[in-house]
């Protein structure tokens, strides 16, 4: 493996020089924030892990924005040796909420991405194994997705203890009790 | 210490471990039995009993129920919802000093022990204590109502309770920004400055949304509301807030007895949320045009045919007439003086409230519909019978316009005034004759009022200050606000507490100074108002005016004989119903002139009055609504 | 007895068979289950199976103020529960731009340092545990219940102590906390000598662990390997030193490497931080006296908290390995997205599967707790 040594500053130089068109801020000593067009991203994480050292996965985290109608996918890599962390930056639509796996690229992707469609339904095309995991007996939508209520859910799924002590009802038989 | 955890070694990314911890440290395979020792060595026994918990466990909830003020903060913050608040009608309720006949019940099927409920608690009430077993197969012992003996009453000592460290409230009030003393002396400008858009936001921030203030306030303002309106930047909501039960924001924002402020539960411990700093921040952030939209967004849009004739422009007849006028009948207020507005004009001193802002709340009354005539005194300029004839109902709201007297000796002499009298001149801007010396008499607002006002004016023409001030109450009871006397001492006031007037001293037809005496108690066995003096401890305070400010009253003689005698009356004043009505059905009476004591309580009792005029002119609000 | 109506079912002739492990194995921390495909005793494959412990926090925290999260964060991860306190409330720092006063640095150091004990004392039992040595976990579950009950003290809980907050910690330590510790740490370091000789020098255990579950530096790297586990493929990683956060650049440690990558190393790699967060410690208790101030930053009424739009990624090195929080906000009073990146996850489900399928089924619960999984870390 060739490492090309260097500052952030290198690193931000050679990726842009590579993937032009590319938004990259230095957010604190060790942390790198990327902005990069989707079609652009298994490029980018190539160049990162390939050219620059970024060997580490550390996180693939998914945010869902419903008013842009679009999924936030952030790809967090590590370089032992620079010190480190980029997090690159992309959106998909959420409709239908389709993107490229990584997983050739970084095999932890692997887990990442079956959590993501589990929990927010975006599939990865190309990915070892989005079979259920967490939620194997689960029927209903994709339960990260903010149209998902959880208090909802709970009040339709499951019953509220109805509790009676005894000064409960001293209290209630005096005109008082609990307030809503 | 040399920091020798940051040296970086030169490394490569395979590079040879730094510290092998080698292993396979394989002794005789007999080793292990070594453990067989313990065999020999004595037990560890722990007795039957629960272990003590920590001095800092978060085991079960106490609540201290004489410090408890059902705030319901607790409740609030509970991560799990796992408090609920439950009313107890046995409880006293005080909206006066914010106490609510509540108490928090917990939930231990719900509860995680954060003490987050103890951390945020304003009185310090809940505490998490240091008892930790409860086993039960019964569902509804795991559903309690704490109190100081915690959930089995064996009283187990406090645990996590109020911390400096762990207190989640913020106790310190942003500081308010005033005109140093040297340079707010001699002119009448405005003394506070007001929040900025960034000290409003962190003081908003500062409440905890519990509701006291808008149970406290006479006119159960939406504080909680437009507090959160300010923190979340709207200003224009928080308007609209102050607006469904204000009229007056920028008077009341300036110079409110602030009963919500007393009433706050921040205010327990620490400084009450400056509430109407806050009101006065959102109305002067927001701009007249803008406020007028908000304030006449349900400003019905038929008019009933039914006329109102209002006399007083204070502020409770102008809030009759606005709420009248917004319901869609045609409202006239008759003003005495040159300009509306009342006490807040002429018993308000300027540097309290600019006579512009009080013109600003006005003109949003004014746009409502309202028709003010100013410099139209009843009884002079128009007769009560044509009053009575020309409209369907009649207000009468004419405050307290009299200065009371001392009447002890002197107090007939020229150069003795009363307080109100004075204030008035000074607003309109009447010369008087001003004495280099001059002391008031009387320990209330007013009194400080006109007594700062003299030292204005004083500093102005003489360029010295010489008032002195006298209050028959001790220090530490004074009626005034604690700001008044502070503030007044700043600018010169010299305060003479516990101290009653004797007599006026008059040589060759001048004043020549007030005379008192030691106070010993000012009400007698059964509270009534009898002061008893040490007529040995006398004091000349030299002066060459004297100003009486102990309270005033009112004048009702424009009534007429007809309608005083149709009146009921009650100790001088006339007796009202709570919505403002008499005896007289289409008279109506509110205000200072009937109830007092401030401008909060006369907006309040502009609100009921206009309600219950509505209600005898048949309703027009209602009925218009429905024919929208 | 079979029942009456008992009739045998008969299966096509295999040499193959599935097995469920869990999900209340007792080798594993928590409930976790593994489906296994085994040939005589050879695996041939297995399937991680989690969602027992699903409770839904990183949904649960998007409902709740940011002050509130702090009550839900230690439950992520029940023997290691601090590291979660400290990457939540450094992430809140990071993005609402709290300092956290020294001292307040300082003991989060020593909470961070002591969980990291803890959590290795219950490894050591569980280790022991899966090749059948309870004495050891009793020992080391006992030497465990010591640290809880300073943490009693110092927190008012023993596991769940929610003490670590945005902008430092709830309340400074109790009278004379750092000379107990002081003690603890000196009965501890006196009775790693008995560990020594019951268990990580008995030939039985070291023919036992030696080869088992082995990774290679390569692999580690490839499979996000982190934590222990990592450096005991010879990878001398931790987040620690190299991303360090809190006061780490003043303290003085090693970070200890094996070279083999088996379940040994990791053994001996977790028994030598024990000796270092022993070391840390020692620091702390040194120089914690010398700091004054307070223990927390101010922070507005917790009920009307909005922290600054944006986001964040903090790290913490935890005693399984890389912690990482990623926190959004949009400016409210409660996080837009919070995302849990446990080391877990990796070693739990594709370190794990990996592993088992070079394995024995006699090694399939020492292979799991020699990567000190947590599975409530994999189901959040």
């Amino acid at each position: 493996m060739t490492v090309e040594t260097g500052t952030p500053a290198t690193i931000v130089d050679t990726i842009q020089h590579e993937i032009p068109g590319i938004k990259v801020t230095k957010q604190g000593e060790r942390r790198l924030r990327i902005d990069v067009a989707r079609d652009s991203l298994p490029a980018l994480l190539e160049l990162l892990k390939g050219r620059l050292g970024f060997i580490h996965l550390s996180a693939i985290s998914c945010v869902d924005w419903p008013e842009t109608d679009e999924f936030e996918l952030v790809y967090h890599v590590w370089s032992y040796e620079r010190k480190t962390l980029a997090s690159a930056h992309i959106t998909i639509p959420r409709n239908p909420g389709r993107f490229v796996s990584v997983y050739d690229i970084h095999t932890p992707a692997g887990f990442y991405e079956r959590d993501i469609h589990e929990m927010f339904g975006v599939v990865f095309v190309g990915a070892p194994n989005l079979r259920p995991f967490i939620l194997t007996s689960w029927g209903g939508p994709p339960p990260m997705l903010k149209s998902f209520n959880t208090r909802e859910y709970v009040n339709q799924t499951y019953e509220w203890v109805d509790y009676q002590p005894d000064w409960l009802k001293d209290v209630e038989a005096k005109g008082g009790g609990v307030e809503k | 210490m040399e920091q020798k955890g940051t040296k970086t070694r030169p490394r490569k990314l395979y590079e040879v471990p730094n510290m092998d911890v080698t292993p396979k440290n394989k002794g005789s395979f007999l080793r292990p039995l070594k453990a067989l020792s313990f065999l020999f060595r004595e037990p560890v026994t722990l007795p039957m009993e629960p272990r003590p918990a920590a001095e800092n466990y978060r085991g079960f909830h106490v609540n201290d129920w004489e410090k408890c003020i059902g705030c319901g903060t607790c409740a609030e913050i509970c991560d799990n919802e796992a408090i609920s608040m439950v009313h107890i009608p046995d409880l006293p309720e005080d909206h006066k000093n914010g106490i609510k006949p509540r108490r928090p019940a917990i939930d231990y099927g719900r509860c995680c022990w954060c003490a987050l409920c103890v951390d945020i608690c304003p009185t310090g009430s809940i505490a998490l204590s240091r008892e930790y077993i409860h086993i039960s197969r019964e569902m509804n012992t795991f559903f309690i109502l704490p109190d100081e003996k915690g959930m089995h009453g064996l009283g187990y000592p406090i645990g996590w309770g109020k911390n400096e460290d762990s207190d989640l409230l913020d106790l310190k009030r942003q500081p308010m920004g005033e005109v140093e003393p040297e340079a707010r002396s001699d002119n009448f400008d405005e003394i506070v400055d007001g929040f900025d858009a960034h000290t409003a936001l962190i003081e908003a921030s500062r409440c905890i949304q519990c509701g006291m203030c808008h149970e406290a306030c006479p006119t159960n303002m939406h504080a909680p509301q437009y507090i959160r309106a300010i923190w979340e930047g709207n200003v224009e909501k928080a308007v609209e807030e102050i607006y469904r039960t204000n009229p007056f924001p920028q008077v009341c924002g300036r110079v409110c007895t602030h009963r919500c402020e007393t009433a706050c539960s921040i205010g327990r411990r620490g400084e009450p949320v400056a509430i109407r700093w806050l009101k006065r921040y959102a109305i002067d952030a927001v701009s007249p045009a803008k406020v007028k939209k908000i304030a006449l967004a349900d400003k019905a849009k038929k008019k009933s045919g039914k006329k109102v004739a209002i006399v007083g422009s204070g502020p409770a007849g102008l809030t009759t007439a606005f709420d009248l006028a917004k319901l869609g009948h045609a409202v006239t207020v008759y003003e005495s003086k040159e300009k509306p507005g009342g006490m807040m004009r002429y018993g308000i001193p300027e540097y309290r409230l600019p006579y512009d802002k009080l013109d600003a709340d006005i003109a949003v009354i004014e746009a409502a519909g309202v028709a003010i005539e100013c410099g139209k005194a009843i009884g002079r300029d128009i007769g009560f019978d044509a009053l009575r004839s020309d409209n369907d109902a009649v207000v009468v709201a004419t405050g307290l316009g009299q200065g009371r007297s001392t009447r002890i000796p002197g107090s007939d002499q020229p150069g003795v005034f009363s307080a109100v009298d004075l204030l008035a001149r000074v607003t309109a801007g009447e010369s008087f004759d001003l004495k280099e010396s001059a002391a008031v008499i009387g320990g209330g607002n007013v009194a400080f009022d006109i007594a700062r006002s003299l030292a204005r004016l004083q500093k102005k023409t003489f360029g010295k200050v010489d008032v002195t001030l006298v209050a028959l109450e001790a220090r530490d009871r004074m009626l005034a606000d604690e700001e008044e006397v502070i503030e007044g001492g700043e600018e010169g006031v010299k305060v003479f507490t516990g101290r009653g007037p004797k007599q006026i001293v008059v040589e060759n037809g001048a004043i020549k100074g007030l005379e008192t005496v030691l106070c010993l108690s000012i009400f007698d066995e059964e509270g009534r108002f009898h002061p008893k003096y040490d007529e040995a401890d006398v004091i000349l305070h030299p002066a060459a005016m004297v100003v009486e400010a102990i309270g005033q009253a009112t004048d009702v003689s424009y009534l007429g004989k007809d309608v005083t005698e149709a009146l009921e009356w009650e100790r001088g004043r006339i007796k009202i119903g709570r919505d403002g009505s008499t005896a007289v059905p289409w008279l109506f009476a509110a205000g200072d002139m009937v109830e007092g004591p401030d401008v909060i309580h006369a907006v309040a009792a502009g609100h009921r009055t206009a309600s219950a005029i509505d209600t005898f002119l048949g309703g027009g609000s209602s009925k218009l609504e429905a024919a929208e | 007895m079979r029942p009456e109506n008992y009739r045998p079912v008969s299966h096509p002739p295999s040499h193959e068979y599935e097995l469920y492990f869990g999900p209340n194995h007792p080798g594993i921390e928590g409930n976790y289950a593994i489906r296994v495909r085994l040939k005589g005793d050879e695996v041939q494959e297995a399937i991680a199976d989690g969602g027992y412990l699903h409770r839904g926090f990183e949904k649960i925290m998007e409902e709740r103020l940011w002050i509130q999260n702090v009550a839900l964060v230690p439950r992520i991860c029940v023997p290691d529960p601090v590291p979660m306190e400290e990457c939540y409330s450094r992430a809140v720092e990071q993005l609402g731009g709290l300092e956290v006063p020294a001292r307040a640095q300082w003991i989060r150091v020593m909470m961070l340092e002591m969980s990291r004990i803890c959590a290795h004392l219950f490894t050591f039992g569980g280790n022991a545990a899966t090749i059948g040595f309870y004495t050891n976990m009793f020992w080391g579950v006992s030497m465990r219940d010591l640290f809880l009950d300073l943490f009693e003290e110092i927190t008012g809980a023993r596991i769940y102590h929610m003490y670590i907050t945005p902008g430092g910690v709830r309340r400074d330590l109790p009278e004379g906390l750092l000379d107990r510790l002081a003690a603890l740490l000196d009965d501890l370091e006196s009775r790693l000598p008995d560990f020594e000789d019951l268990f990580f020098s008995n030939t039985v255990v070291i023919n036992r662990a030696t080869g088992t579950g082995t990774i290679s530096a390569e692999e580690a790297l490839a499979w996000g390997v982190t934590g222990p586990n990592l450096r005991a493929s010879g990878l001398p990683f931790d987040v620690r030193r190299d991303d360090p956060y809190l006061v780490y650049p003043e303290l003085e440690f090693e970070v200890p490497t094996m070279k083999d990558g088996d379940a040994l190393a990791r053994m001996m790699v977790r028994k030598a931080e024990v000796l270092e967060s022993i070391k840390i410690l020692r620091q702390v208790i040194a120089r914690l006296p010398h700091i004054e101030g307070p223990v927390r930053c101010p922070l507005p009424n917790p009920l009307a908290w909005n922290i600054p739009a944006g986001d964040t990624f903090a790290r913490v090195e935890s005693s399984k390995g890389e912690l990482g929080f990623f926190v959004v906000s949009t400016g409210g009073a409660k996080p837009w997205r919070v995302h849990v990146r446990g080391p877990s996850q990796m070693h739990a489900v594709q370190v794990l599967e990996r592993l088992l399928a070079r394995g024995r089924l006699e090694d399939i619960a020492q292979i799991m707790f020699s990567l000190d999984a947590c599975p409530p870390e994999v189901d959040r």
